[in-house]
């Protein structure tokens, strides 16, 4: 079945709207959720959540296809025992804490008819990262991927979702968060420049759990990543850290969405990126709901952008609903600008060449971020491919 | 655990209507209800205007049935836009003293305190518009000698027509938006201000705006043109009797600031609770002019008005500071937009709201920095404080960047009013009621102290002295 067709029902019929017909979603939870591919038509980019996307380069994208042959190769093997039997749509946990809230999400996840099922067993503590990698086979191949991590109680874990090579890849991927488990979860993009990827990480907190989410977005063509985060019980925690190089030609796109939806949990939210060259474009869309029912949480989301060169543009959206007024704190903040020259003029002036000085001030601008990140191997591959892009730049 | 509401029995009071009688309603009884070409053409009739503004009202209403409602803000289903009265007269003639005035228009201004402010001479100018049309006006003569113009926009087509036309829609299209559509469409009143180069309006200009019919629709157009080197203040105000059906206010704002002038406009909105306050307010600013918004939102059910500043010379400057208090069945959706085009452009938003008994405030803004505006610079600063647990707070602010050499930085607070403030203030002596109150204040103040002294007395008398009425 496909839905490229344009469909009636999705216009808007002008005289229903003249009647003020039309009722504005008046919250985030308001968005449509759904595993449904009809319920998701083709958008055509004026959708509050498709509005910054180059959707009419993405038709291929958001059709509904089946994988292509050998589009992508997938190796779990560090996993070992802990991958169980694939999950068909609709089995559970499958679903669980993962709910489509996007056309791409509901296309990559009705055609993933077996979802990888992670387990880490309760109460065990896995002290080597456990690796997913993805290998895009060739530009424009279509791959669809569903990633089910389900961290059992008071079990420990690192997850590192690694994407190379080119694809047009739907990635999902859910973490169900068992009651006071630790997990991170790392995802590199680290595509070829013709590689496409739009994905959707859903997360279920559970009581007393820890959360972490580090996106790491480096290359690709269009990519796009929504981070989405509810809470099981009360006193979760989530982090979600990002941090993004665009260089010209480049749509790095990250959405996340926190639903406090329970009492003295709390969330934060940093994500930091630069860009460079013509046309190189980010968008950062942090949206918090905090319901009446999440009483005593605290959340901060954070985004900065550092333009380095003309004719780049950086988006950044902070939102924030709030239904209670009985939290601890919240509060969000963006900026852009581009690097400070008088820090510039600082080290140049204590002898740095202006190319080792600019390396310094952006190494400065990430340093908080990668510092939270708290894996050696990722902080190691977020700092080398910085000084890759800079000296690209300086070339 | 008592809530703050609970304790403060007077913080109820704070979004409740002092301006809600209405007067007898022989003007509008009579008025249509209902939008066809007919009623536009019947207005243009009326007012015996040039062929050009009947075809463009004729246009613009074609325009705002083709265009769409929004689909992002506040829920406006229960706007009916048959329903709507959209012209009523309610006096032959405009007076020329405030004694011509028939009687329950000068009671319900009385009520309103102008004929004070009048009277003390703390205005240079005034107006009132009543239902359609302005019915007082008043200028200061040596400000007219300095060629000054300050008339209603009626007035202001009729006796100034080639200025007048150089401008109208130049700065908000017939087909800007839906509202901007309508109000083209079916505008009456409002205020035409034009001060000619390097005249300097020292004490503001103000304007008065009250909706005594149900189901009637208030459409001013304001237009203010600031000749280069310029300098003028303007204020309204706008009330509203309480009728059990809605209201709508649809007005269009345009200000043209030119090199080097600058404007302020002081908005304190106090429309009862069952008019829906849909606004387009917006500002170019030539080079080194500024244009500073202040807009306070106290009443309406549902008000969406986001005043733009549209920087298009170099250090241009704009600012917004924004006041919004939501109670019971309120939705403030209230922001600002900023748009730098031209380089090394400033431009500062500051927005304050407060929510209590349910209310739900948004701030909703755009700042964006076009290719070309480099060396520009933005802020904004969004605070909200939540008294009780049944309120909503929300903050969607929209950044644009598409130039590297700028600085743009966005903060947002949400508090509420916390047990140690409190305390603190309590083991100063202080009683539980006034320690809120004056919390309350302190928070708005930043916003309060930069409205001229009337009007900061008529806020006064709406949050601040409410809230002080609550510790007796």
């Amino acid at each position: 079945m496909s839905l490229l067709t344009p469909d009636a029902k999705t216009h808007t019929d002008p005289g229903a709207a003249a009647s003020g017909a039309v009722i504005p979603d008046q919250s985030r939870a308001e968005r449509t959720t759904s595993h449904e591919v009809a319920d998701f038509p083709v958008p055509s980019g004026r959708e509050e959540e498709w509005r910054f996307t180059p959707v009419d380069r993405l038709s291929a994208l958001l059709s509904d296809e089946p994988t292509d042959d050998h589009a992508a190769t997938f190796d779990v093997s560090s996993l070992g025992s802990l991958v169980g039997e694939p999950l068909a749509p609709g089995q559970a946990p499958r679903g669980t804490a993962f709910t489509p809230a996007d056309r791409a999400a509901v296309v990559g996840s009705a055609n993933t008819p077996e979802a990888l099922h992670v387990q880490i067993p309760v109460e065990q503590e896995i002290a080597d990262p456990l690796r997913i990698d993805v290998h895009g086979n060739g530009a424009g191949r279509r791959s669809n991927a569903h990633h089910v991590i389900e961290a059992g109680r008071h079990s420990k874990a690192l997850v590192i979702l690694d994407h190379t090579g080119s694809a047009d890849h739907v990635g999902n991927l859910e973490a169900i968060v068992g009651e006071g488990a630790h997990l991170t979860v790392v995802s590199l993009q680290r595509w070829d420049d013709d590689a496409n990827h739009l994905g959707q990480h859903d997360a279920l907190v559970g009581r007393d759990a820890t959360y972490r989410h580090i996106v790491v977005t480096l290359g690709g063509g269009i990519v796009r990543v929504n981070t989405n985060v509810r809470y099981d019980g009360p006193g979760g925690d989530a982090t979600l850290l990002g941090v993004y190089f665009a260089d010209a030609g480049q749509h790095l796109e990250h959405r996340s969405f926190v639903d406090h939806n329970a009492p003295t949990c709390t969330s934060l939210v940093t994500y930091k990126g630069a860009l460079q060259g013509e046309t190189a474009h980010t968008v950062w869309v942090g949206d918090v709901l905090i319901r009446a029912e999440a009483e005593g949480i605290e959340t901060y989301e954070l985004n900065r952008n550092l333009v380095l060169t003309d004719g780049a543009r950086a988006d950044s959206v902070p939102n924030l609903e709030i239904e209670t007024g009985e939290i601890a704190g919240a509060g969000h903040a963006s900026s852009t600008g581009r690097f400070d020259d008088e820090q510039l003029f600082y080290l140049m002036a204590r002898g740095i060449p202006e190319i080792e000085a600019r390396r310094l001030v952006v190494r400065g601008f990430f340093a908080d971020v990668v510092g939270k990140i708290g894996v050696p191997e990722v902080v190691e591959t977020v700092m080398q491919a910085i000084e890759v892009e800079l000296a690209q730049a300086g070339e | 655990m008592s809530t703050i509401e609970e304790l403060n029995p007077g913080l109820k009071d704070l979004g409740r209507y002092e301006y809600g009688w209405a007067d007898s309603d022989t003007a509008g009884a009579s008025a249509k209800r209902g939008l066809s070409p007919e009623v536009v053409a019947d207005i243009s009739g009326r007012k015996n205007e040039p062929e050009w503004m009947s075809a463009l009202r004729q246009k613009a209403l074609r325009l705002f049935g083709k265009k769409p409602m929004p689909t992002w803000g506040s829920d406006l289903t229960g706007i009916d836009f048959q329903n709507i009265k959209y012209f009523v007269k309610s006096t032959e003639k405009q007076a020329a003293s405030w004694e011509d005035l028939p009687e329950d228009i000068r009671n319900t201004y009385d009520k309103l305190g102008i004929p004070e402010a009048e009277k003390q001479r703390l205005v240079a100018g005034v107006a009132a518009q009543y239902e359609s049309e302005v019915v007082y006006h008043q200028i200061r003569e040596d400000l007219e000698e300095k060629g000054v113009i300050f008339v209603d926009t009626d007035t202001g087509l009729r006796e100034h027509e080639d200025l007048f036309k150089e401008y109208f829609g130049s700065v908000i299209p017939a087909g800007d938006n839906k509202f901007a559509a309508l109000n083209t469409a079916v505008w009456s009143g409002g205020s035409f201000i034009y001060v000619p180069k390097g005249v300097h309006v020292d004490i503001p200009l103000q304007a008065y705006f009250r909706i005594n019919t149900e189901n009637m629709g208030q459409f001013e157009r304001t237009l203010i043109i600031a000749d280069e080197g310029s300098y003028v203040h303007y204020v309204e105000g706008c009330t509203a009797p309480i009728y059990k059906s809605d209201s709508l206010h649809s007005a269009v704002v345009e200000i043209v600031v030119k090199k080097n002038a600058r404007v302020r406009y002081t908005t304190i909105q106090n429309w009862s609770n069952n008019v829906y306050n849909l606004v387009t307010k917006r500002a170019t600013c030539e080079e080194g002019a500024t244009m500073e918004w202040i807009d306070g939102n106290i009443g309406s059910k549902v008000t969406m008005k986001y005043p733009a500043v549209f920087l298009l010379g170099e250090h241009a400057k704009g600012e917004t500071l924004s006041i919004a208090f939501a109670g019971e069945g309120q939705h403030q959706d209230a922001g600002s937009k900023m748009v730098h085009a031209a380089p090394n452009t400033s431009s500062t938003i500051v927005s304050k709201s407060v929510a209590r008994g349910g209310g739900r405030t948004s701030y909703r803004g755009l700042v964006q920095i076009l290719e070309g505006a480099s060396g520009s610079k933005s802020s904004v600063v969004c605070d909200a404080l939540l008294v009780d647990q049944i309120s909503r707070s929300d903050t969607y602010p929209y950044v644009d960047v598409r130039e590297d050499d700028v600085q743009m930085g966005h903060e947002a607070t949400v508090s509420k009013v916390s047990e140690d403030q409190l305390f603190y203030l309590r083991s100063r002596g202080l009683t539980e009621e006034e320690a809120m109150a004056m919390i309350v204040r302190g928070f708005v103040e930043p916003i309060a102290r930069e409205l001229p002294m009337e009007y900061a007395l008529e806020l006064n008398r709406l949050i601040e002295l409410q809230m002080e009425g609550a510790v007796g």
